[in-house]
């Protein structure tokens, strides 16, 4: 079957959808009350069973000043770990994750400094079904960066309310790595940015900062100005016309250069991350593609003038007026003599650059319709995507199935080395390459779901089904044995380091969060009357041979802290496999004769025996006292 | 598009849709009966009209949409595999349960005529609920009664999409016919939640109240809260058929799901025959439940910025009076569309077509027509099912105990799982459950492969990690598969558990260490079953043979006071 892309364009009526809906004008009354009212705060708002919460606009002025404008990671400067979730991405030799230092700094304010605004996000979050963060301008960056807290703090809390992040006209805040991050956990739904066409400020970023912080000062108290007195028709205050062509200029030609990069060769340049919405007078049009949005913030903003740049950054209370007032109208009669195309995916295109605000004789239309495509679901629908995953699955399982019988086949092989030695241990025989082939193969499908997953190509709800969760479950169990046994094989410790920290592949730290995550009945405990048929920890073979080396090492090291801290895992390790072993929780290959395992626990208690008739500096162990 | 006379199309006669709105509209202005009945003499059909109410409290009950579980009076109104149970307007339930006593009076002395339920306004739900429940008794045993016809006129939404899923499953939707004015506001009232219009309704309902001061009064709607109400539903409206929209358009973007965490969607969906009515006497015929939600908030849509808000918003009470007298003139001139071939929509409106004309009256936009079109998805991905070879594939030959056969167990299973999965979502079509091909297929699956997965589990032993196989273990595809059976075949429920033999037995077996006291109902009660199951050739006799852990288990477990009396001896040899 070919692959086939969906026949309809979503993203307008997606547009459509949320502007019928309360939580624009809801969130956006607030972010003006918190302007208006609360100018270096925010304020908050329940409605129903949903809070709102908005940041002001009106932030101290420092968080875009060029001193602290820099793209750090964050990591560094989160000392705290309120985005502990976020820190493992970008390990390796991928770009970390990077926020605007100042912007985080501005966060950590509220966070840290402010007792009030901690305890209150406690609170709401026990009370609230669903929680809106809100910002306008700069407050919008805080808002992300709440949400993001939020999100990542996810598993300390009981009873998480969902979060929902809404900006209007908020700068970028980090780096693509961020953006990548963000999709990677499922969260790129959460956030929402409204962008008036012209608005100059979520292109600001674009342009490196030493640039344009002259003039941004000026705008910056013209802005604030504005936001906080509303009423006011002449502020008295202007900023000369110089200074905003200069500026307009410097940002434009920065949003063009970031309009040619490609996905992954902008690692220290901002990024925008989830989804916006891009308003125009004639409507709205929703976009979640980073690429479509990166060239759409350059296109539209290229139609504008110096002069509605700075404007449009005040205009968001008539733009969200106006796109829930729209719903309305009966707009898009298209009467335009045969150029209407007859297919409803061309069609659907042709509203939406409507919507753009951009006629279909405007020499940029095809580049804006380019990138409207650009956004489009690729390949099949999710739904067929996942029946064909179904079928990939049913025609691996026999891979799974072979390696499920060469264990059984190891674990009563007269040499009583069980299944993980047998592996490690393995010559060229037809069979052990076999295995080894189909580990790969299996590998190869649960990278190729994983990467589906966070491209947004299956179903909404996949990770509900049981069947895929109970799936990637018993694969971690039966095959990460056999990975660790490659990686140990083949000598990968001594290069890289320990596999548990070092080597251990991303997909199964996915599944081990499926797991943990599925919906849990009341699972009764029993007991088991015979060991399990997989052992119930895939990474125990890991911290065999962790115990393994220290128990090598005790034997030469002479240092007495070094000496101490290894028993203390020896001995940790130690306890942690015999309540395994006791509770049955291994397979029966842990536990044969000649396993890693087995002479592991012979060496350590001939040791033990030894040490009890020379006591050692470290004898207070053996007596079940804990050296510090 | 298919043509004709609306009477013959939607198997009701002209005459007799008159006839019904008259009694309808007479039933309006007579609110004290429980309903009126009209039976002209020799005539084949006997017209019951129900009367509307105009107290808040008779259209919403509680908070939010005024839901709650249909349960036991509509059995059929659920879903099979999935048993989700529907949702109906909790108040409309109510009202219909006062007045069930002397229905079914009226109802015996029809005789051998068709019934026809009629009801105008929020008379509909109860129409619609007599005739379902009047459906509901038909499937009874020893009755074979006429089927019975539904006509509705500006009914508020009754039910959830549990209601258009099962009706169409059970050939019922087309007993259903629903006439909307094109700008009437109360078929959408249904669509906010109570909580946004709790200010405005009463007025605005004593507006449509005979009884009222405020019955067609201008200075009601004139007001400037009518044209809030107006907006404000129709806002509900615009989110609720956008959503759809979205989902049928196949939109996966996850800001989708996470903003229904924070706003309330109407559970009612339409179901049955909608023909929207326009002053000109246009008929725009629509049966697919989709598009005729599209339509509900795309008729109201205002043609222009300039376009005078306050009078469509009066136009939208006042278009809730007019049927008797709108419907004599537009059934006279017979302008009728049916929109079928959705897929094939015109998009622009320029073009000159009997179905353009009528599009352009209803006023739908490129935008419209576009949320049309992808209503027709549904069948789309029947075939779908089709075409991946599902079908083809599920043709198990023979049981081969090599590998390979596993293979096609396990490949099968996955297949299966995907249709179960499909229907969890409601993607496939809604009588899918129905069709004798599948569920004969299922059942064959079912018997075949399900005892071999019992086998297997037991082997290894999964009892011990998640518990016994009946209430942890079983696989979707196999209860779905049961439900078919036992629903096509009107058995009760769980008592076509016949591919379950094994687990029964492997959890007899172990369980309170075999002991035959403490059991000993458990056993009398599986004996029955299995005596039925063989009696019925459901389950092959080979489970008696000596070999077989079955008879292990009963010739070592079970007193031999307690073999002699059961009623499995008569298979049992020797």
């Amino acid at each position: 079957m070919e692959p086939e892309a969906s026949s309809f364009e979503s993203g307008e009526m997606l547009a459509t959808f949320l502007a019928s809906t309360p939580l624009l004008r809801e969130s956006w009354k607030l972010c003006d009350h918190a302007n208006t009212a609360a100018p270096r705060s925010y304020v908050t708002n329940r409605i129903g069973e949903v809070t709102y919460v908005a940041f002001s606009g009106v932030q101290m002025i420092s968080g875009l000043e060029s001193n602290c404008g820099n793209l750090k990671p964050l990591v560094d400067c989160d000392a705290k770990g309120f985005f502990r979730a976020l820190h493992r991405h970008g390990e390796g030799d991928q770009e970390p994750v990077k926020v605007h230092n100042g912007l985080l700094h501005l966060f950590l304010h509220y966070v840290i400094e402010n007792p009030n605004f901690y305890n209150q996000m406690c609170e709401i979050r026990q009370k609230s079904k669903s929680i809106v963060f809100t910002g306008h301008s700069i407050g919008g960056t805080i808002a992300s960066l709440s949400a993001l807290w939020l999100l990542c703090d996810h598993h300390s809390f009981p009873s998480t309310p969902s979060v929902l992040c809404i900006t209007f006209g908020s700068p970028l805040l980090g780096n693509e790595s961020l953006s990548r991050a963000i999709l990677q956990e499922r969260w790129a739904g959460n956030f929402f940015h409204v962008v008036a066409k012209n608005d100059i400020v979520p292109r600001l970023l674009f342009s490196p900062q030493a640039l344009i912080t002259p003039q941004l000062h000026s705008l910056l108290h013209f802005w604030h100005l504005f936001m906080t007195s509303p009423y006011l028709k002449d502020p008295g205050v202007d900023v000369p016309e110089n200074i905003i062509t200069e500026l307009f200029h410097a940002v434009l030609f920065c949003a063009e250069e970031m309009a040619k990069t490609r996905e992954g060769s902008a690692g220290s340049l901002f990024w925008p991350f989830g989804n916006y919405m891009f308003c125009t007078d004639e409507g709205a049009v929703c976009v979640d593609n980073t690429m479509a949005v990166l060239k759409l913030l350059h296109l539209m903003f290229a139609m504008g003038s110096a002069r509605s740049s700075i404007e449009d950054h005040l205009k968001y209370e008539s733009y969200v007026w106006e796109v829930s007032e729209q719903i309305s109208q009966r707009r898009g009669h298209m009467q335009m003599h045969g150029e209407l195309p007859e297919s409803s995916y061309e069609a659907g295109i042709t509203l939406a650059l409507q919507s753009s605000g951009i006629s279909t004789h405007d020499p940029i239309s095809g580049s804006v319709k380019d990138c409207l495509k650009m956004a489009r679901q690729m390949g099949r629908t999710p739904n067929l995507n996942s029946a064909n995953l179904a079928i990939g699955l049913s025609k691996i399982t026999p891979l799974r199935a072979q390696i499920e019988w060469y264990k059984a086949l190891c674990d009563e092989c007269d040499d009583q080395l069980g299944y993980y030695d047998t592996f490690k241990l393995r010559g060229a025989s037809k069979r052990d390459s076999k295995v080894n082939m189909n580990r790969i193969k299996l590998a190869r499908f649960w990278d190729d779901l994983i990467q589906m997953l966070e491209s947004n190509q299956l179903p909404h709800d996949f990770l509900k089904r049981e069947k895929w969760v109970n799936a990637s479950q018993f694969y971690k169990l039966l095959v990460e044995p056999l990975d660790i046994a490659e990686y140990y094989r083949s000598g990968m410790h001594r290069s890289k380091g320990h596999y548990l920290k070092h080597g251990r592949e991303r997909r199964y730290e996915i599944f081990d969060r499926w797991w943990k995550e599925r919906r849990v009945g009341e699972e009764e405990n029993k007991k088991r009357s015979k060991f399990a048929s997989l052992t119930q920890d895939s990474c125990f073979w890991a911290r065999v041979e962790e115990a393994r080396e220290s128990l090598d090492k005790v034997r030469s090291e002479s240092d007495a802290t070094k000496l101490c801290a290894l028993w203390e895992n020896i001995d940790a390790f130690e306890k942690y496999a015999r309540t395994m072993v006791e509770r049955k929780e291994v397979s029966r290959d842990v536990v044969a004769k000649n396993s890693s395992y087995s002479s592991w626990a012979e060496e350590w208690s001939v040791l033990k025996s030894q040490l009890k008739q020379f006591p050692s500096q470290c004898s207070g162990f053996l007596n079940g006292e804990v050296v510090p | 598009m298919a043509g004709g006379r609306l009477g013959e199309n939607i198997g009701m006669r002209e005459e007799l849709i008159k006839k019904a709105s008259s009694l309808a509209m007479k039933a309006h202005r007579s609110p004290g009966k429980p309903f009126l009945s009209e039976k002209s003499r020799g005539s084949p059909e006997i017209i019951i009209a129900f009367p509307g109410s105009w107290s808040v409290g008779d259209w919403f009950s509680g908070r939010s949409f005024g839901e709650t579980k249909v349960d036991n009076l509509f059995p059929s109104v659920r879903s099979i595999g999935n048993d989700e149970v529907g949702l109906a307007n909790e108040a409309f339930i109510r009202r219909f349960k006062e007045i069930l006593r002397s229905l079914e009076n009226e109802v015996k002395k029809a005789e051998r005529r068709q019934i026809i339920f009629a009801g105008h306004s929020s008379g509909g739900p109860i129409a619609i609920l007599a005739t379902l429940w009047f459906l509901e008794e038909s499937l009874k045993p020893n009755s074979s009664p006429i089927p019975p016809l539904c006509v509705t006129f500006g009914s508020p939404l009754t039910g959830d999409r549990m209601f258009p899923h099962a009706l169409r499953r059970e050939s019922w939707a087309h007993y259903f016919i629903h006439f909307v004015m094109k700008y009437d506001i109360v078929p959408r009232i249904m669509l906010s939640p109570f909580s946004s219009i709790e200010r405005e309704l009463a007025t605005i309902l004593s507006f449509f109240n005979p009884k009222s001061a405020n019955f067609e009064q201008q200075s009601i709607g004139r007001d400037n809260m009518t044209l809030n109400f107006f907006m404000i539903v129709m806002r509900n409206a615009s989110s609720l058929a956008s959503h759809a929209a979205c989902n049928l358009m196949g939109c996966t973007n996850l800001l989708l799901e996470t903003v229904t965490n924070f706003i309330e969607l109407s559970p009612y969906r339409p179901f049955g025959t909608y023909i929207f009515c326009t002053r000109n006497g246009e008929l725009v015929v629509v049966k697919n439940p989709d598009a005729v939600l599209q339509l509900l908030f795309y008729c109201l849509q205002l043609s222009s910025e300039a376009e005078d808000k306050a009078l469509v918003a009066y136009t939208s009470l006042q278009e809730h009076l007019v049927y008797e007298r709108e419907l004599q003139e537009s059934l006279e001139m017979q302008n009728v569309v049916y929109l079928d071939l959705l897929e094939e929509l015109p998009l622009s409106s320029d073009v000159s077509s009997s179905i353009n004309r009528a599009l352009n009256e209803l006023g739908l936009s490129t935008r419209a027509r576009l949320c049309l079109r992808c209503c027709w998805r549904e069948y789309k991905t029947g075939c779908e099912v089709r075409q991946i070879g599902y079908y083809d594939a599920f043709k198990l030959q023979k049981e081969d105990r090599d590998f390979h056969a596993n293979v096609a167990r396990l490949e099968l299973a996955g297949m299966w799982d995907e249709i179960i999965e499909m229907l969890r979502r409601y993607e496939l079509p809604d009588g899918f459950e129905c069709r004798k091909e599948w569920i004969k297929l299922g059942t064959n699956y079912r018997r075949l492969v399900e005892p071999l997965d019992i086998a297997n589990y037991y082997r290894h032993l999964k009892n011990e990690d998640t518990g016994p196989y009946l209430i942890k273990g079983r696989p979707k595809r196999y209860k779905y598969t049961q439900k078919w059976r036992e629903h096509a075949e009107r058995l009760s429920i769980g008592s076509g558990s016949e591919s379950c033999f094994w687990a029964e037995v492997e959890e007899l077996r172990t369980s309170n260490n075999g002991s035959f006291d403490a059991m000993e109902d458990r056993i009398l009660q599986f004996e029955q079953r299995v005596y039925r199951w063989v009696s019925a050739q459901e389950l092959g006799k080979d489970v008696f043979l000596d070999e077989a852990t079955f008879m292990k288990w009963w010739k070592k477990n079970l007193p031999s006071q307690h073999r002699e009396a059961s009623c499995l001896k008569k298979f049992i040899g020797g």
